[in-house]
Parts: structure tokens; sequence; C-alpha cells
């Protein structure tokens, strides 16, 4: 390892081959500088959509450069069937095994205690039904980025608020109506929606004895730690979230529990690719992660 | 957990200025045939087609081919920001990393440059860097750079407007900033003028000395070859080395939403390139 490693970097990166059920998992590894006194937490990074352990423009690759160089070792892998990880790609509703493996892992290798697990969009969603599932002890606190909640009743009632209301408000639009355009079709796909987000959400879950949304209900409603919560103001898998988290009886009163910390960031999109969002967002993080781990060490 | 079965690929780091390299390397199985050294594409497209390269880089290894997989500084899981990355020393990894492949064998098999997107662009610049030839296996080759900075710059000009701002001179003045030496933002990438300029300056340079040259290009329909690429592989068979062009069935899986795989031209690009080293006939 050179002492040069990058422009932001102290810290030593690894290459870990996880073991899934069988399957050879690729992770990096970003440990604090040698001379760092030894980790409390950790931060298993599980990177969502679809999306390899780098992230959207290396989000993660960078994120977890940062988080080592704080003090906190942090390890991104790919799930089974993404990226250079074997097996089969299966969806989030599929991954808790390879959450176990990845906290094995980063528990083992950075020698670490306990875990801090970090979810963007579809992965915040399968680390709170990582925790629902296996009410694992090693999983001190969870930051949870754009969680994914998307139904076909959620989609519907945010494409009426976010989108269709404010091109009924734009003059184009109605011209484009009158000359019989491609105005006509959205009137239809308004309507349609309008019809599927009077539904609600409820229903169809009830059918089943439990959605996925009941499923991090539970494990957030549960969770006995601390609970960040990012939002970006230009993503509308964040808005559907607010909606659901408005709509969906199983979500009433989460967002303002006590353990919960949330963090609204007004410019950024899904992934934060503008570098100051990016930059609060870290800069919250962090700052969120050092009380953590303030804590610890008093109660240790 | 289970225990695993011995691992089908070795990743590691190489140590270069700045920092270090991320690599992956897939041992040959069976009788060696080759060695192929894969060079990425730009971006998220490297992003979206990480699984079609693990996939590839597997089904040759399974084939005799030792392959490896190197992370171009800035890119994927090596050091540095991508804004820290130039023409230059994206160049200087590559050689480094032919030179990592030609030391670790199998000894006395052809050596392959495989690039993707612009991957291809590099591999043609590579060439005459290398004192041992190569073949070339291109996936889906760009006629030009200055093409695939001017999709990668308007990523930033499709936000602006978005936003409502932006107008018809932002290519304009963003080219300019590059050309006074700023270094810009793009869709969450920090791009260096030392990137910028090397990547619009990059041609699909024919071999100096005649080389095999295999073309893949995929199309969701099964239509003839896109004129851009025509033209370069004009070039090429007029330099001596005439490149076998396919086309196969397949998504855009660099440029898709969500991660697709072209099955396909994994199977085609084998068969090419096995098609490429037959035993020799015995004495």
């Amino acid at each position: 390892m050179s002492a040069t490693t990058a422009t932001i970097d102290d810290c030593r990166e690894r290459a870990l081959l996880l073991s899934c059920e069988g399957e050879a998992l690729l992770g990096i590894l970003s440990l604090p500088a040698a001379e760092r006194p030894a980790p409390v937490l950790g931060v298993l990074i599980v990177v969502g959509g679809p999306q390899y352990r780098a992230g959207s423009h290396r989000q993660f690759t960078l994120l977890a450069r940062r988080l080592a160089a704080a003090g906190f070792p942090a390890l991104r892998f790919d799930y089974r069937g993404m990226g250079d990880s074997g097996g089969a790609a299966r969806d989030f509703m599929d991954v808790t095994p390879d959450i176990d493996a990845g906290l094995q892992a980063l528990q083992a290798e950075a020698g670490v205690p306990r875990c801090v697990v970090l979810g963007l969009c579809d992965a915040a969603s399968a680390a709170l039904m990582h925790w629902e599932q296996r009410r694992d002890p090693r999983v001190a606190a969870l930051a949870l980025l754009n969680p994914w909640t998307r139904s076909a009743a959620s989609l519907a009632r945010t494409q009426v608020k976010h989108y269709y209301l404010d091109r009924l408000r734009q003059r184009e639009f109605w011209l484009k109506l009158l000359r019989g355009g491609v105005a006509l079709q959205a009137l239809r796909g308004l309507l349609g929606n309008m019809r599927q987000a009077r539904q609600g959400s409820g229903a169809a879950a009830a059918v089943s004895g439990g959605s996925y949304q009941q499923r991090m209900a539970r494990g957030w409603r549960d969770f006995p730690g601390p609970l960040l919560l990012l939002l970006s103001g230009r993503d509308y898998t964040a808005k559907e979230f607010l909606d659901n988290s408005d709509n969906d009886p199983a979500w009433q009163g989460l967002l303002r529990l006590d353990k919960v910390r949330r963090v609204d960031l007004a410019e950024a999109d899904h992934t934060l690719s503008d570098p100051a969002s990016e930059q609060r967002a870290t800069a919250s993080l962090l700052d969120w992660l050092q009380n953590l781990a303030a804590k610890k060490d008093g109660a240790s | 957990m289970t225990s695993t079965a011995p691992s089908p690929f070795q990743p590691f780091f190489l140590e270069r200025p700045l920092g270090q390299r991320f690599c992956i390397r897939h041992a040959p199985q069976g009788r060696p045939r080759g060695r192929v050294l894969f060079i990425h594409a730009l971006a998220e497209e490297m992003n979206k087609s990480r699984r079609m390269a693990a996939l590839q880089s597997r089904a040759l290894a399974a084939a005799g081919f030792a392959v490896l997989q190197i992370d171009l500084l800035g890119c994927g899981d090596s050091s540095g920001d991508f804004g820290d990355a130039s023409w230059s020393a994206w160049l200087d990894d590559l050689q480094a990393a032919s030179a990592w492949l030609r030391a670790h064998g199998p000894a006395a098999t052809p050596l392959w440059l495989w690039g993707h997107r612009h991957g291809c662009l590099l591999a043609s610049e590579l060439l005459a860097r290398l004192d041992e030839p190569a073949g070339l296996l291109f996936w889906q080759p760009p006629a030009a750079g200055k093409n695939l900075l001017q999709q990668f710059l308007r990523l930033k000009l499709a936000g602006q407007m978005a936003e409502g701002a932006g107008g018809s001179g932002a290519m304009g003045e963003l080219k300019q900033a590059l050309g006074a030496g700023e270094t810009v933002d793009i869709a969450g990438y920090r791009l260096a003028p030392a990137l910028a300029v090397g990547l619009e300056a990059a041609q699909l340079t024919p071999p100096a000395t005649p080389m095999p040259a295999l073309w893949f290009e995929v199309s969701p329909q099964a239509e003839a070859a896109l004129p851009v690429t025509a033209a370069a592989a004009e070039r090429w068979r007029a330099a001596g080395s005439a490149p076998t062009l396919s086309l196969v069935q397949g998504p855009a899986f660099w440029q898709t939403t969500e991660i697709e795989d072209a099955p396909a031209l994994i199977e085609a690009t084998t068969a090419a390139l096995l098609s490429q080293v037959q035993d020799p006939v015995p004495a």
C-alpha cells in the first residue's frame, strides 16, 4: 500500500471476497490510516438500484474513503448477481443473506464490534427489511438515503401531485390539448392515475398480509437504534417516500420518532450528483456517526 | 454461512503513481490460448457494463484465456478522483497492465486488447506503445473521441435545461472553460481539461502493421452497421487491418436504465476469439 494512495486518502483499501450461500461476492474495504485509534463502528454500504459497488458517479467509492479517513471503516460490495459477484441477479427484497455476509466480513476484517448499515434507494429498503427479518444485534444504527417505497398506488399519487398538476398549470399543455396533440394521452394518464391513487395502498397490503413497505415500516418502528434519514429535494423517490408515510397507516408517526434524525437536502437529486449536496450529506452523516461513536465510547 | 468454492477470479491492487489501480485477474482454465486486457468504457457507461464485462471475462477464462480487468486512475475502485484523470495517465496505466499481463502469463500466447466504447480508442493508441503485437477486440467502437466527449458534455446541458438554464451557447461555454484549463462538473464527475483534450483528439487509429481486428456492434434490431463505424472500418481496411464486423442482437447495456445482459454478444465474442487461436495443425 502506497502512502500516496489518492487525493482524499487518509485510508487504506483492500479487496475482499465475501462468501454468501456458496457464491463469492466482491467487496472493497476502506480502513482508517494505521495510526488512528481502534474504530468502534464500521459502516456497511449497501448499494441500491442498478449500480455496482462504486455507485453512480463513484459516490460510494468516495464516501467510503471519507468515512475511513474520519475513522470509520467502510465496506461496500456487490450483491449476488451484480457487478463482479457470482450468482444470479436478484432484487432488493431478496438480499438479506448478502447483507449478512457484508456484516460478517466488515466485523471480522475491520475488527469493529458493531456496524451502521447505510443504503440508498431500494438498498435503504433492503436494510430495513434485513433488520426486520434478522433483528441482528450487530446493527447499531441505520442511515437511509431516499428510501424506495414505490407501489402502483404511491407512484400514481405522486404523479398526480407533482407532475400532472404542474402540467395542468402550463399554457403549452392546454394548447397541445386543443390541437389534439400528445396532451390528450397525458390527460388519460392523469385520470387513470387518479383512479389508482384513490384505491390507496392499504387494500393490496391487506390481501398479502405484509407488503414490502409494511415490512420496512415494522423494521423502522421496532429498530432500537438511531435512524438517519436523508431526503433529496429534487427526487421523485424521496417525494414518494414522504407521500407514502403520510398516506399508509403502517407509517403513521414513524418519521417523528425520537430516534430519527431527518436531513432535507433541498437542492439534491437522487444520487447527490451536485458537489454541494454531496458535501452536505457527507457532513451530516459524519456528524451523526461521530455522535454515535462518542456515545459508544462513553458506554463502554 | 457456507464455505466458498475456489475463487474463479482474483481481485488485487496494482501499485502505480498516484496510488493504486483495482484489477481482477481471471485465470485461464484448461489449455492456455491467449491473454486479454480489458479496457472499460467511460464514466456511467463503465458502471452499467460492469456485469457484462464480468460475464465475458469469465466466459473467456473458461475458454482458456487469461483476462485482466483494470480500473483506470479515478475510475471504479482505483485511487484518485475522476478529476485527477488524464488521457496520458490512462495510457500509462494500460501500459503497466499489459506489462503485468506479460509477466504473469501464460507466456507464448497471443495478446488481445479488448476495448468497450471509449476503451476501443485507448486500445488503438496503446498498441503503438507495446513491444509485442496484439489483436484488437472492440465492443461498440465509437468513430472518434469527440463524439463521446460531446455526449458526456450534453449530460450537463440536459441537467441545466431541465432547470430552465443553459441556452444554445452552453456547449461552447463548457468547451471554452475546458480550453481555459478549468475543470468542469458533469453529472457528478469532475472532468479535467487533460482528459477532455485527449478524448476529443482520440481517433480509432488503424495499427501501423496489420493486426487481427474483431469489431462487434450490438443493436436491439438486427440492422446494418452504423455508417460512422463503416467509415472507420474502411480506413482500417486501407491500412491492412481489415476488421471483421459482427452485428449482434441485444440491448445497449452500457446505457440502459436497468442492468441488462446481452448473452448473444458473449457467445459471439468467445467464439470469434477462439476461432482466431485455433490449435496449429499437427506437423
